[in-house]
């Protein structure tokens, strides 16, 4: 009988860190179907560039930092997944792949690699490649034009309803089509319904606290409601600030990222408010149409100092606890 | 008050539902203490049931208290209520309810005496309630005594006392302990045995036995009889226990539990903490102890201070959730260590 010696306990929950990012790829798949439906197998194309440059470049990095590069550890996937979905598609690679190599490099792996990253590599790489790119960023081809790969875009591009929006000229956009995702708008950002769904899934899944996703977007909805930029009625304008850009993306799948985002229930609700109102205050103020990631960047420097005044009021009530 | 922890697989089948088997030593499992046999149990004083706990050694399995002093040490007028604890919130373990349930005359016999020490008159059962998959059904009251069913994620062990508001404070004992102490009233024996639990996939014969303090885990699992070699013996919960390498130099003491062998092949899993935040929204003391995890990692102690890791209750919650499967518990009770020698320290200069 030969026995190991292991620590309490001796028992663990089935699920562990790979699952946990298996389940955000598994619904940002079924985005690129979304994708490619709509624009054709040039989205599978970015997505494939995207994420074979996150991943080696990921494997790079941990072999030069000295550390053994772990096959089970997906994040880097997951980031190269989600780049160009927030990106029109048919941008031109140059574009995807500084994103990746930006998010994965100087975003993730400067820092100390997964766990230790204190901004979202995605969104750090997004706006890395907004400041680089601002033209090409924002101009987003038609739903079922099919993109020819490798070349330069000949089709029309157009500017999507958070162009409109925030030179405060009312969208033409159907509410149902834009449901559907049937609007010009980032790559994966615009099929509300699915991203709905991905939404639940990830929620009943418990791979995402439902706190984040719906204190941020409830915020960004209550801001819409009561100053609404244009001169519909409150409840469109809360229908089109949610549905155009990349707001309920962010919401769904950049927010909700577990590593820079506060790890108690209260704190990420008030962090969720917190980068909900910034993300509508730098729509409507700032100098992109759509820059509810940035308002994500920014909260994410201050996730720390959140979970530190709520482990300063833990302290105290845990103090009350023992002297009741 | 939010009631934080986890959902567990019970597994207390089959051993919860078999027979209280017997596996003593028979040198030493009919010792008695000196003394005359009680003759009449109902003249019997408070004194002499203490005296009576003390001549024959026990010990609560639940804390590891000698029984006649914790019955000693009860202020009088400070509990209304004595509750026979077999809540069992670990997986596998039945070591408290199988005997309730087998020995009932004895453990309620021992529930009453209790009371009569402490001049108490109200006395409950306290079981588990998160039992679902049970061939059995667990009954409202042994012999007219209440069973009060203990709701809540594990760890519940802790909790126990917050299920009863309406009485001003309860004295927990252990079953075991109480079947002891009628056995020592009417046949002055001395507790020389517990009741473990021995279960886990190798153990060909899973159930609950009464053993003598002293044997060795070889002989227990040799006893059950093991059907594949185990990688894993534990003594103690799956939460709680302790791995062991070498079964024949590891004996049975009053506390342990249970036994548990099991064979499988856990895959080498190497990942660094990601932040997720499922041990913060577990963890029943509301500590953080990922944040202990990483200061004892990164040894900087004197900031552990904020993070009060000598509130941890040993539970192991925390590293269950960790989907890193990382030894957080094990970083938390160093820290716990740590700060309570800190403390100690400081008390001396």
């Amino acid at each position: 009988m030969k026995l190991k010696a292991s620590y309490a306990p001796h028992i663990r929950y089935s699920e562990n860190a790979q699952t946990l990012m298996d389940d955000t790829v598994i619904v940002l798949a079924v985005l690129y179907v979304m994708a490619f439906f709509y624009y054709g197998v040039v989205a599978l194309h970015a997505g494939l560039v995207s994420i074979l440059t996150c991943y080696l470049a990921d494997c790079i990095c941990t072999k030069l930092r000295g550390q053994k590069i772990n096959f089970r550890d997906h994040s880097a996937i997951v980031t190269g997944m989600i780049l160009p979905l927030l990106m029109p598609a048919g941008i031109h690679m140059v574009a995807i792949i500084s994103a990746g190599l930006f998010a994965i490099v100087i975003a993730k792996q400067v820092f100390g690699g997964v766990g230790q990253n204190i901004f979202n590599p995605a969104a750090a790489g997004f706006a890395f490649t907004a400041l680089c790119f601002p033209g090409q960023m924002f101009s987003y081809p038609m739903p079922f034009d099919r993109l020819p790969i490798l070349t330069e875009t000949a089709s029309k591009l157009v500017r999507g309803p958070a162009y409109a929006l925030k030179f405060g000229s009312i969208p033409t956009n159907d509410l149902v089509d834009m449901l559907l995702g049937n609007f010009a708008g980032p790559m994966g950002a615009t099929n509300i319904l699915v991203i709905l769904a991905c939404l639940l899934f990830l929620i009943f899944r418990k791979t995402v606290r439902w706190q984040l996703p719906v204190s941020f977007l409830g915020t960004a909805a209550l801001y819409a409601f009561f100053f609404p930029r244009i001169s519909l009625s409150p409840l469109q304008s809360v229908a089109y600030e949610l549905m155009s850009g990349m707001v309920l993306f962010v919401g769904v799948f950049v927010i909700t990222d577990p590593v820079t985002s506060p790890k108690r229930d209260s704190s990420k609700l008030l962090y969720g408010i917190v980068a909900g109102l910034m993300a509508m205050l730098f729509r409507q103020y700032g100098g992109f149409e759509d820059s509810s990631i940035f308002a994500v960047l920014l909260m994410n420097a201050f996730a720390p100092l959140i979970d530190l005044i709520s482990e300063y009021i833990h302290k105290a009530v845990r103090k009350g606890g023992r002297a009741v | 008050m939010i009631s934080k922890g986890i959902i567990l697989e019970q597994y207390k089948e089959p051993a919860l539902s078999r027979d209280l088997r017997q596996f003593t030593n028979a040198a030493t499992v009919d010792s008695t203490f000196n003394g005359p046999l009680v003759e009449d149990v109902q003249s019997l004083t408070g004194e002499d049931i203490i005296e009576i706990a003390r001549k024959a050694e026990i010990v609560d399995e639940r804390d590891g208290v000698l029984l006649y002093e914790k019955l000693r040490t009860v202020k009088k007028g400070s509990i209304t209520a004595v509750v026979a604890d077999a809540i069992d919130d670990e997986p596998y373990i039945s070591s408290q309810l199988n005997p309730l349930l087998q020995l009932k005359e004895d453990a309620i016999g021992g529930l009453k005496l209790a009371a009569k020490v402490l001049g108490v008159s109200s006395t409950y059962v306290a079981v588990y309630k998160n039992l679902i998959d049970l061939e059995m059904k667990i009954p409202t009251s042994v012999l007219n005594v209440p069973v009060k069913r203990i709701r809540g994620k594990y760890p519940v062990e802790f909790r126990i006392a917050e299920s009863f508001n309406k009485e001003k404070g309860v004295l927990l004992i252990g079953v075991c302990a109480l079947i002891h102490l009628c056995r020592a009233v009417r046949e002055n024996r001395i507790a020389t045995t517990c009741f473990i639990t021995v279960a886990g996939n190798c153990v060909g014969n899973p159930a609950n036995i009464e053993v003598s303090i002293g044997m060795t885990v070889t002989q227990i699992l040799e006893h059950c009889g093991l059907i594949d070699d185990p990688t894993r013996v534990l003594v103690g919960g799956p939460m709680t226990g302790i791995a062991v390498k070498n079964t024949d130099q590891t004996i049975i003491t009053t506390t342990t539990r249970a036994i548990l062998a099991y064979k499988d092949d856990e895959k080498e899993f190497h990942y660094s903490c990601v932040g997720c935040g499922k041990c913060v929204q577990v963890c029943p003391e509301m500590l953080t102890p990922y944040m202990i995890y990483h200061l004892t990692e990164k040894k900087q102690m004197f900031r552990l201070s904020l993070y009060d890791p000598q509130q941890c209750i040993g539970c192991g919650t925390c590293s269950y959730v960790c989907p890193s499967r990382l030894d957080v518990s094990g970083a938390v009770k160093r820290a716990k260590q740590y700060v309570r020698a800190e403390r100690q320290g400081g008390a001396d200069r």
